[in-house]
């Protein structure tokens, strides 16, 4: 058993966190403000190869697997959750394309979202279903060699650039759920005013909505029929990058909750000398460490299963214990700030409120925690 | 024409704790010192107007090839390596002659570049002294470089005043840390630089015996301690004055 990260991801992890500090930080407040990271960020990452990390470098990614992805990840939400929402659902497409698509699709595709202009979207929500497959209602017809979508998308991340986006569709003719690709700002294709979201500002999202947009037969992704296991798999590699993303939130407000109990006095010492301070300060830690091994374990799981499907019990069960705990750990950041923890003056104040996002998106924790069971009762018949 | 810089591993700053006054340096990881970082990034500046390669040498213990993947990373082509148990703690006078006789190894060396000082311990002696081992023209202080055919210009930083300085090349400089900041590597050059061309060698190899007795030993080495005055201001004015009374501010 090796604990220690290699020089490779050391330098990963640095690289991520250097740029989050000089290039994004300096920028928060706008983006907080406007729900919105500037271009020149996307184009800043992608330059580091920092965009697309896991996606082999054959089409313009690092090749770096998903250990190094968390680490990075981590550091891009310490500073700004938002711009690491909207590499990880870039990667979600991607990876979903580079395991299931066909050359030609990842020729064209992925180059121009780890390079090129564009980023990856991935619609599988809408207004009736966040997580049940059977109850999708968006519709692909066969209209000889193409497919007519219809169908709206509910809180779809990165819907507003440029690039390719994956919708998930019933195909009227054979009441498969398939993966369909389309380029987004198609004929047809139109969004809603973003949703007003109270944290994780700077990855707005919309509604899209389909109306009549053909494709070519060729863009259907995988297999017909293969739309549930692409899913799956889908699900895995995107609770890595919430695991990522709310472990970086919870590391932010750790570090946060420590600055302020040092800093802060009462009766001319710092309140960190009080013990209730103290048994805070080791809670925070216990919950980030335990946290940070079991993002740093499903990377590593990532990068060695054969099948990323079989890592959805452990990526879903980090997902619940991440999620939540980044909620504890915020909390108990909040409570050290005391009153001042409530001013937006105080970073805590958004970190708070980017937690919270935590176990509501990508499955809810109840759901899961249904899914980790009944995975485990799976294993127990064999 | 090839472009040398010497690079020093040194603890990251970052990871030192200090406790009862003194620096822990256990677990501390290696990395590539601040100035060494902005020293390489002019040397790959320079590079794209004068041609040849970038190589770093450096000498150091077991982790050294390790460390040196940040330099590779930053966009050196090759390193040249002394590696050596021996080395650790080592006076200046010795790790000159080894960084000389390291040097001397390369073909082609045009320009030699050291950062102004160590991170560690920013003696600033080895400059000087491969330099003179070598037989080379100096120049300290360094902050901007050009090079045309065989002949390099580089202003000096002083204290008051800057100096433009014409050499002949071979010729060894140190640069400060404003010559040029370092850029973050991508992830692509750091995955890259573990298979850049290196050669390790040992200080046998360089038929380098060490003299007894030239390890640095530090007697003491304490944090500097901070006290609070504990003087309490009850308006601006008031405030004024015990800057003026301090020499803080004069009127």
């Amino acid at each position: 058993m090796e604990f220690n990260l290699t020089k490779e991801q050391q330098m990963i992890q640095s690289a991520a966190r250097d740029y989050a500090e000089k290039a994004i930080a300096p920028l928060i407040e706008d983006i907080v403000e406007k729900n919105e990271v500037p271009l020149e960020i996307i184009e800043g990452l992608k330059e580091l190869d920092l965009f697309a990390l896991p996606i082999s470098d054959e089409y313009g990614g690092a090749g770096a697997g998903y250990a190094s992805y968390v680490l990075a990840e981590e550091q891009l939400s310490r500073i700004c959750p938002g711009v690491a929402v909207i590499v990880s659902v870039n990667n979600v497409g991607a990876a979903a394309m580079s395991i299931f698509g066909t050359e030609e699709q990842k020729k064209k595709y992925l180059p121009m979202v780890t390079k090129g202009d564009g980023v990856f979207s991935f619609a599988f929500t809408e207004p009736g279903t966040g997580s049940d497959p059977k109850q999708i209602t968006a519709t692909a017809d066969r209209d000889g060699d193409f497919y007519v979508l219809n169908g709206t998308k509910r809180f779809i991340t990165n819907s507003s650039y440029e690039g390719p986006m994956i919708v998930f569709a019933k195909d009227t003719e054979t009441g498969h759920i398939n993966g369909y690709i389309i380029d987004k700002f198609c004929e047809g294709y139109s969004i809603s005013e973003p949703w007003k979201k109270m944290g994780v500002r700077g990855a707005p999202l919309y509604d899209v909505y389909l109306r009549d947009v053909k494709i070519p037969q060729d863009n259907i992704l995988g297999e017909p029929g293969q739309g549930f296991w692409i899913l799956k798999v889908a699900m895995a590699l995107g609770k890595i990058g919430i695991c990522s993303i709310f472990l970086g939130a919870m590391l932010a407000a750790y570090e946060e909750g420590l600055a302020y109990a040092t800093a802060k006095t009462h009766r001319g010492a710092p309140i960190a000398k009080f013990q209730a301070i103290q048994m805070a300060i080791a809670d925070m830690f216990m919950k980030y460490e335990a946290a940070r091994w079991m993002a740093y374990r499903i990377g590593y799981l990532a990068d060695n299963a054969r099948d990323k499907g079989d890592i959805l019990k452990d990526s879903a069960a980090a997902k619940i214990f991440i999620t939540e705990t980044a909620i504890d750990v915020a909390r108990i950041a909040l409570n050290i700030h005391g009153s001042y923890g409530l001013m937006e003056d105080y970073k805590i104040s958004r970190v708070w409120k980017d937690v919270i996002f935590g176990p509501q998106v990508e499955g809810v924790s109840h759901l899961l925690k249904v899914l980790v069971a009944g995975e485990i009762f799976r294993d127990l018949k064999g | 024409m090839n472009i040398i810089v010497a690079i020093k591993q040194v603890p990251d700053l970052d990871y030192i704790r200090i406790r009862d006054r003194r620096p822990i340096m256990e677990d501390v990881p290696q990395v590539i010192g601040d100035i060494d970082k902005s020293a390489l990034a002019a040397a790959v500046d320079l590079k794209e107007s004068a041609g040849g390669n970038v190589i770093i040498v450096s000498a150091g213990d077991e982790n050294l090839e390790d460390t040196i993947k940040e330099g590779l990373a930053a966009g050196a082509d090759e390193a040249v390596l002394v590696k050596d148990a021996r080395l650790a703690g080592m006076e200046s006078s010795v790790i000159g002659t080894v960084l000389a006789a390291t040097i001397s190894k390369i073909e082609n060396g045009g320009l030699i570049i050291f950062g102004e000082g160590s991170a560690d311990n920013y003696s600033g002696q080895v400059v000087s002294r491969v330099a003179q081992i070598l037989g080379y023209p100096q120049v300290g202080y360094v902050n901007w470089i050009e090079i045309e055919e065989r002949v390099a210009q580089a202003t000096r930083s002083l204290e008051n005043e800057e100096e433009t300085v014409e050499i002949p090349l071979p010729a060894v400089m140190s640069v400060v840390s404003e010559i040029k900041e370092p850029k973050i590597p991508s992830v692509s050059s750091i995955l890259k630089a573990r298979n850049k061309p290196k050669r390790v060698y040992t200080l046998d190899d360089l038929g380098i015996e060490i003299p007894e007795n030239r390890y640095v030993r530090t007697v003491i080495n304490l944090a500097p301690v901070s006290q609070r005055k504990g003087i309490l201001i009850k308006s601006v004015d008031e405030l004024v004055k015990v800057f003026e009374s301090e020499g803080i501010i004069r009127r």
